[in-house]
């Protein structure tokens, strides 16, 4: 059975989640602010962790980033549960370090979908790593791999609302997605990279 | 023109009521006699006759250029010298009086009555000439601003008080010509703007900060009438308050937009939460999720009454730039101090 953790300071929310979650066979831990996050974190080890943006006294940023540098948590993968859309500021300085950003309100099935996909993506891809371990001298490649990768999936989203003409604020990929796709190839994956155009 | 007043001042008797009887016979009047200088001034201390005929030489510890050198200080009236012979070095001291007017003894009837005349012509001239000039002081000094005028060869024509006090003056150096207007110091920043003025004659105007003061500083090439040179009128205008104001508005203003910012980020977040939980109760599909559903609704109210204040705010703040830019906001503006003069309608 897969575990969730839910982090939001607003009680509402962690209930509807957790409801919807349970009702799919998840079981779920909930946390209302960074101290308590962080503290379930040293004693259990999520799938998935959902997290929301404005929060007192930690943002969800200042989360993540705990999040990430505590060994027990750091390849945890995360989703940021929001109802504050990511500026491409938050995306180029944090996308490196999340597999998705969902703005709510989501419905039950959306959500669940992204669960679903999210727990999958990550389980293939540390199964893809552990295969191309050998083949890679420097381990920094893998893991500027996986950074790329989520990047370039991350600001393709906010790249799509973005194309909207009410916003006039650009998100630069280019670079990171050529990059992505060098060290995809200097790795050695059998597979050529999936255009994130093809993805849902 | 009603008849001039002359008082005669002459230590000869005889000599005294000749010339008495002289001028009643040409149409004046005599204010009084005295036989010398410090009977006249007693005397006219009450009288005050247009004209005063003064013989040179008088008895007494004061002669007459004496007398009329107090005279000039005291009472301002023509002095006119009697002498019956020309002593330089008595007539050099005479000079120094600015006499109206000398008649040599004995007198000519005819030659007395048109130095009478001129002296009374030149007296009134030159109070009409100060007349002139205590008007246009009193127009300069009414206008704090303060303001010079200029000949081509920057030299100073006239300046007011508030520019008097610029140079360190206290006040009284309404003309003086005599001042060097010294391109430097404070007023380091006119230099090109004259010598810009001089060519073109298109009027320059910039603003300098000096200090804590702020000055919008204006100069107007004037073309003199045919021949005459052109001058430059310079004016500095303080416009301190009205940059205090501009800078507090632009904070106040900034400060406010920013807070209204930051209130629509975290209001965005927030409405967004009880949505979600509404959306979620409507997935769950269940009717005993109701009066959740209507507190939820409940949360969103407030925060749009938080936003409806925001948008009031706002409104505050634009109707304060609109009217400190001079548009016309479509209401009739409260009275605040400083802001909405000058309309450009």
């Amino acid at each position: 059975m897969d575990t969730i953790l839910l982090v939001d300071d607003d009680p509402a929310i962690l209930e509807i989640f957790t409801v919807c979650l349970e009702m799919d066979g998840y079981k779920v831990l909930v946390a209302a602010d960074g101290s308590a996050c962080l503290n379930l974190l040293n004693t259990h080890n999520p799938d998935l962790i959902f997290l929301d943006l404005m929060m007192e006294p930690m943002d969800g940023w200042e989360i993540l980033i705990a999040i990430r540098k505590n060994a027990s948590s750091r390849y945890i993968p995360v989703v940021i549960l929001t109802g504050k859309p990511p500026v491409p500021e938050d995306i180029l300085q944090y996308g490196g370090l999340i597999e998705e950003y969902i703005v709510k309100p989501v419905s039950f099935p959306v959500f669940i979908e992204s669960v679903h996909r999210n727990i999958e993506h990550d389980r293939n891809l540390r199964r893809e790593i552990k295969q191309m371990k050998d083949n890679v001298q420097d381990p920094a490649l893998l893991a500027e791999y996986t950074h790329l990768l989520r990047f370039v999936r991350v600001a393709y989203k906010l790249k799509k609302r973005l194309m909207d003409p009410q916003w006039t604020d650009r998100i630069p990929i280019k670079n990171q997605e050529e990059r992505l796709q060098w060290v995809h190839k200097k790795i050695g994956f059998p597979y050529p990279l999936p255009g994130q155009d093809e993805e849902k | 023109m009603p008849q001039a007043s002359v008082f005669i001042v002459e230590d000869e008797l005889i000599e005294a009521q000749d010339i008495s009887q002289t001028l009643i016979d040409q149409g004046y009047s005599v204010a009084g006699i005295a036989r010398t200088g410090e009977l006249a001034l007693e005397a006219l201390i009450k009288k005050h006759p247009n004209l005063v005929l003064m013989d040179m030489h008088l008895a007494g510890t004061m002669d007459g250029v004496d007398t009329a050198e107090r005279i000039r200080a005291l009472y301002k009236i023509p002095v006119i010298f009697l002498t019956a012979y020309s002593d330089e070095t008595l007539l050099e001291r005479a000079k120094i009086t600015e006499p109206y007017g000398y008649v040599l003894k004995p007198f000519d009837e005819r030659e007395l009555h048109s130095a009478i005349e001129m002296a009374l012509y030149k007296h009134r001239t030159e109070e009409q000439a100060q007349e002139n000039e205590r008007t246009i002081r009193i127009l300069a000094n009414a206008i704090p601003d303060a303001i010079m005028l200029l000949d081509h060869n920057m030299r100073i024509i006239a300046l007011n008080d508030a520019m008097a006090r610029r140079f360190g003056y206290n006040t009284n150096v309404f003309y003086d010509l005599s001042i060097p207007f010294d391109q430097k110091g404070l007023f380091a920043s006119l230099q090109s703007p004259i010598k810009e003025i001089l060519l073109s004659g298109r009027p320059v105007r910039f603003e300098e900060k000096n200090g804590d003061e702020w000055f919008e500083i204006s100069l107007i090439r004037i073309t003199g009438t045919e021949g005459q040179s052109p001058m430059i009128f310079i004016q500095y205008h303080d416009i301190t308050d009205h940059k205090r104001f501009e800078e507090q508005l632009k904070a106040g203003g900034i400060t406010q937009i920013e807070h209204n910012m930051e209130q629509f980020q975290i209001l965005n977040d927030q409405i967004r939460n009880p949505l979600q939980a509404i959306m979620g109760y409507v997935d769950l599909n269940c009717v005993h999720y109701r009066e959740r559903i209507i507190d939820q609704i409940g949360v969103i109210d407030t925060l749009v009454d938080r936003l409806d204040h925001g948008w009031v705010e706002s409104e505050k703040v634009r109707r304060v730039l609109l009217r400190h830019y001079h548009y016309d906001p479509d209401d009739v503006p409260d009275t605040e101090p400083g802001a909405g003069q000058g309309k450009l309608t």
